[in-house]
């Protein structure tokens, strides 16, 4: 049998055929061989830019530890505890002092990020000359400029509109097949717009809704007209138009082929009280959908997301409770989202290609009003989340004793951060950064992005700083030694102690440990002379070194 | 050159299509017909006819009209949907008048928020406010709204107190509702205001609550329900903030104070001086050119077009604001010169670049209410059948809602996009869920898929009841005038003979030849077997309405 005619007579399914052992699809024009061959690992790589629509109070996210009186006398009708059962989580207790952050009680998912390794938070973002207008700022922080600035564009549409010329004719290629962008919704953000044309993204719910909607619906299109108003808008219709006919079938193909991982669950409600709007997690199903696109080989660079309300200038916290809320709950949202998010990719095997951060138009006042809320403010927090970011934190707690009328002082220029991911996570060139109008921010960059070789010895050590299992002392030991254990965390911990064929022999330590150095001196006189295994379980972590026995 | 030097002569069938697909929510032909034979002065006085304000909204559960107090009546979350429905219906009921549509634009400018407002009677009383000042004092209404219960509520004004200042109404109402913000010239200053006058404001602004449980503060002009002061003991308004504010240089350093204040253990301002600094305010601003200038350009962006080019701004938008200021600020003036005007009908120049005509992509309104006005679809009546009424609507707010309107509940307190984010504008009803979502009201609506529970009553597009009805279509037996006639009066531009052909032979006739529409309609009209006929149309006018065509004004 000719090979050719033996390839043709195997179902055209995406199932990977071995020749000499190098996987190749059956899909027609597709050429896995030459796709790898010619790829560029970067633009595997995906943004995720999660909006926090409203003006999110950065100060009740991320608490200043070492000025929390001063944080307290600001706004004590709202302030998140420091004692008790719904106080603040230390995020991180081997910071220096200006940087010590204590999370929302309410960010137990963050906090495991954090201490994987795969959470940087960047202190005090904002622009000069804030606006501190919902529309303005949030214009702003979608174009890509400064205050001054009027673009019709925003930075993520100049940006794929570089990288990908042509669009929307030119596509779909073979190398993009999918929208360069997407965003969660139904509407086109400034984010995609680029100056002239269609935006960039598609945006979708849900991809079989989508497919069905747009393949029963609409009519054969008129042909583009030229030099009137009429014939602009006419022609932008029309192209919407077949962006959604060219990519609801591919949507709702790569839909159906991928998968979220089984057993991470995706929370869909805040446990505490919170007023029933807020209560669902509305940014959940957003990205789950996110994450099962790009199970299914989804080729998507820039995906946006968002959660409302966060414009809280009234009733931002429940009066009994300050901890919990219309805040705590969006806080949840966003905390245990980005936690099943990282665990699904996780478990799909893409953690690497993924990158997500928050940002919103600007923070609020340090000081609450009467209302138990805040009002506008101007500079806050950003968080970045993903396996190849470069844990901890940039920049210090706000200067509550060196607030601007009641706004914190800028640390950074959201574009500091924007271009950084554009550049050293996207892998935008000269030209692009240019297309960007970031090309002004490359000198100021942030140390975020980290995914070399190398990287892995940083996350390591990040990570080894902050939940260590150190080796006992004396190793060799006649009989007393002291086992020692760093935590970041409270945990329910055990340290136990395991001869070389497995069977435990001694309990060490068992039950919760906090924050801090723990040791326990133990006596080993009575076991015989030999290797022996201490195992430490910390949430986790899980971490064995050997101790030898001697006499 | 753009020009508001008026047009003459009758309007013709073009302009008068025009016209009304701008200033109503859809006309039917034999409207534009009408129209068609006035001139421009007479086409205004039918347009702007003043009508009774219409009846408020019945409560199923008492069967009586919302500002009826009932023992029994609907929880707030029904009451603003039957509120909602009400309106739609007005909308759809109100022909070739225009005040709806006016009061409709007031609403995108001062935007009510229905779930945070949450109060169905004080919605529809907002909404009354609006409709009395369509063709009236904008400024009265910017002074009004600034007490009104729902904005109150919107803007958390009845929150803002002398001991707790809330800054929110204050600077909407300076950076949306009246002058607006101009370049950022400096750190807080925005040109045309700055946030000193934001807090200057918001003390002005103090002291207020709402009065939505008895409706008992009526004001005499309106007849219409307002918020009340908070006053304590003696009458006097104690949580009204009674120091003199201090405005910036753009606003000549002005200073208001109240004229009147009490000195006790504290310093209060009488009822009557707190409500006259809000009047000083209101009047400051509007000295302001600014504002007029501001608000000129939300009437020309609603009506004409969105893109204000720098000779637009100085032939257009500077008249109308000279305009606006001369009659002391009514609506009327202004939009006469505007409507008149050579420019609004694409006669200032012979550039056809600069057309306005079908420029404008509709609002799920227009598409909706446009599509069943034209086509003489009915909804049972709000008053008297009630029941049947809000459960139809509800259904058609809910594809209205897919089309990217979330009817008096836009997400921004800006209002709906497409009234003012640039840079799409109107086109930001377009995205590939919302365009695909008007095209499936289409064929829902022709389909009758909008109908009660129970099956009983539908909402649909009955085409061949369209033909039959004498006047709707010259000769309803050729295939060409059926085409062509609901092409012409449906489209705002004219289509080039291939497209019309895709309508006509592949669509229509289904790639037939021309006779066999005239041999289908004789045989229906003889044998009244109207299969053939019935799909064929349904075919054509599901091409048409979810054509990309349809979706311009």
């Amino acid at each position: 049998m000719k090979r050719r005619d033996f390839l043709e007579k195997l179902p055209a399914l995406a199932v990977p055929f071995l020749l000499n052992g190098i996987p190749i699809r059956l899909l027609g024009e597709n050429n896995e061989l030459y796709r790898l061959a010619a790829s560029n690992p970067e633009s595997d790589r995906v943004l995720i830019l999660i909006q926090l629509h409203g003006g999110n109070d950065g100060l009740n996210m991320l608490i200043p530890v070492d000025q929390y009186n001063e944080y307290y006398n600001l706004r004590s009708n709202i302030a998140i505890p420091q004692t008790g059962i719904r106080k603040y989580i230390t995020l991180d207790d081997t910071l220096p002092d200006n940087q010590k952050i204590g999370l929302h009680p309410d960010m137990t998912g963050a906090k495991a990020l954090y201490d994987q390794g795969k959470m940087a938070v960047v202190q005090s973002v904002a622009y000069e000359n804030f606006n501190q207008s919902h529309f303005r700022s949030r214009d702003i922080w979608f174009m890509g400029g400064g205050s001054d600035d009027y673009y019709s564009s925003g930075w993520a549409g100049r940006y794929l509109d570089n990288v990908y010329p042509g669009y929307p004719d030119a596509y779909p290629t073979p190398d993009m097949p999918d929208p360069l962008a997407i965003e969660v919704g139904n509407g086109f953000s400034l984010a995609f717009h680029r100056t002239t044309g269609v935006p960039v993204s598609i945006a979708i719910n849900d991809p079989d809704g989508f497919f069905n909607l747009i393949t029963t619906t609409g009519t054969t299109l008129p042909p583009e007209l030229v030099d009137t108003y009429y014939a602009d808008e006419l022609n932008y219709i029309i192209d919407v138009d077949k962006q959604s006919t060219k990519y609801a079938g591919r949507l709702k193909e790569i839909y159906g082929k991928g998968s979220n991982t089984s057993g991470v669950v995706y929370p869909a409600k805040y446990p505490l009280n919170a007023p029933g709007s807020y209560a669902n997690n509305d940014l959940a199903p957003q990205l789950k959908m996110i994450a099962r696109l790009l199970s299914g080989r989804c080729k998507t660079r820039i995906f946006l997301v968002s959660l409302t309300k966060f414009d809280t200038h009234a009733q931002q916290v429940e009066k009994a409770d300050t901890s919990s809320g219309r805040h705590a709950a969006l806080l949840y949202h966003i905390s245990s989202t980005m936690k099943a998010f990282q665990d699904d990719l996780k478990g799909l095997g893409i953690e690497d290609r993924v990158m997500s951060v928050t940002f919103s138009e600007f923070g609020r006042r340090a000081e609450s009003n009467a209302s138990y809320g805040t009002d506008h403010g101007t500079a806050a927090p950003l968080l970045v989340f993903g396996k190849c970011v470069k844990p901890g934190v940039i920049g210090t707690n706000p200067d509550l004793s060196n607030l601007q009328y009641d706004n914190i002082t800028q640390q950074y220029d959201y574009r500091q951060v924007f271009t950084t991911l554009v550049h050293d996570w996207m892998g935008a060139s000269p030209s692009a950064l240019q297309a960007t109008h970031f090309d002004g921010f490359v000198d100021k960059k942030l140390d975020l992005v980290t995914c070399t070789s190398s990287a892995v010895g940083i996350k390591n050590e990040f990570i080894n700083d902050r939940y260590r299992l150190n080796s006992c002392y004396p190793n060799p030991t006649k009989g007393l030694t002291t086992f020692t254990f760093y935590l970041n965390g409270q945990q329910q911990v055990s340290l136990d102690l395991y001869d070389t064929m497995g069977r435990k022999v001694k309990t060490i330590f068992e039950g919760e440990a906090g924050i801090g150095l723990h040791t326990f001196e133990v006596d080993l006189s009575e076991l015989i002379t030999g290797s022996y295994i201490y195992t430490l379980q910390a949430g986790l972590l899980k971490a064995s070194k050997t101790v030898a026995v001697v006499r | 050159m753009a020009s508001l030097d008026p047009i003459s002569g009758t309007l013709g069938k073009e302009r008068a299509a025009h016209l009304l697909r701008r200033l109503t929510f859809g006309a039917t032909r034999k409207e534009i017909d009408l129209f068609a034979t006035k001139s421009i002065d007479e086409a205004l006085v039918l347009l702007f006819e003043t009508r009774p304000a219409p009846e408020p909204p019945i409560d199923p559960v008492s069967g009586l009209p919302f500002t009826t107090f009932s023992p029994d009546v609907s929880g707030q979350g029904d009451l603003v949907n039957y509120f909602k429905a009400w309106l739609y219906g007005q909308m759809l009921k109100s022909g070739t008048n225009s005040i709806e549509k006016l009061t409709f634009f007031l609403h995108t400018h001062f935007t009510a928020i229905a779930d945070v407002i949450f109060n169905g009677s004080d919605l529809y009383y907002q909404n009354q406010l609006l409709r009395k000042y369509a063709l009236g004092n904008f400024k009265e209404l910017a002074l009004k709204i600034c007490i009104d219960n729902g904005m109150l509520t919107l803007l958390d004004n009845k929150l803002n107190e002398n001991t707790k200042t809330n800054e929110n109404f204050a600077r909407e109402f300076l950076e949306l509702y009246t002058i607006g913000k101009g370049l950022e010239i400096g750190p807080g200053n925005y040109t045309t205001y700055s946030e000193q006058d934001v807090q200057a404001a918001a003390k002005v602004l103090s002291g207020w609550d709402l009065d939505n449980k008895t409706y008992s503060s009526i004001d005499p002009d309106t007849g219409l329900p307002t918020g009340k002061m908070k006053l304590n003991s003696a009458l006097l308004a104690n949580k009204h903030d009674a120091s003199t504010k201090v405005f910036s240089a753009a606003f000549q350093n002005r200073q208001i104070t109240p004229n009147e204040i009490v000195t006790g253990q504290e310093d209060y301002a009488t009822e009557a001086a707190a409500r006259q600094e809000i009047k000083d305010l209101v009047d400051m601003i509007f000295a302001q050119q600014a504002t007029a200038l501001n608000i000129c350009r939300k009437i020309y962006r609603f009506f004409v077009f969105y893109n204000i080019t720098p000779e637009v701004e100085s032939n257009v938008i500077g008249p109308l604001a000279q305009t606006f200021i001369a009659s002391n600020f009514e609506i009327k003036p202004v939009l006469d010169q505007l409507l008149k005007s050579q420019h609004f009908f694409d006669q200032d120049d012979t550039v056809t670049a600069n057309n306005v005509n079908g420029a404008i992509i509709k609002s799920p309104l227009e598409v909706t209410i446009g599509t069943m006005r034209f086509f003489n679809v009915s909804l049972p009546d709000m008053y008297t059948d009630y029941e049947k009424f809000y459960e139809l609507v509800k259904g058609v707010l809910g594809s209205i809602f897919n089309q990217g309107m979330d009817f008096y509940n836009p997400l921004d307190v800006a209002g709906y996009d497409a009234y003012f984010q640039a840079p799409g504008y109107n086109r930001n009803w377009i995205s590939p869920n919302y365009l695909a979502r008007r095209y499936q009201f289409a064929q829902y609506l022709i389909e009758g898929r909008f109908k009660t529970v129970d099956e009983l009553t539908t909402v649909q597009l009955d085409p061949l009841a369209y033909l039959n009805e004498p006047g709707n279509i010259s000769d309803p037996s050729s295939g060409n005038a059926v085409a062509n006639e609901i092409l012409d009066y449906l489209l705002p531009q004219n289509i080039s003979t291939e497209r019309y052909n895709f309508f006509l032979n592949e669509v229509l006739l289904d790639n037939l030849p021309i006779y066999e529409w005239n041999m289908e309609w004789t045989k229906y009209k003889t044998t009244g077997d109207d299969m053939g006929v019935r799909m064929q149309l349904n075919a054509f006018l599901n091409a048409v309405l979810q054509s990309a065509e349809y979706q311009l004004s």
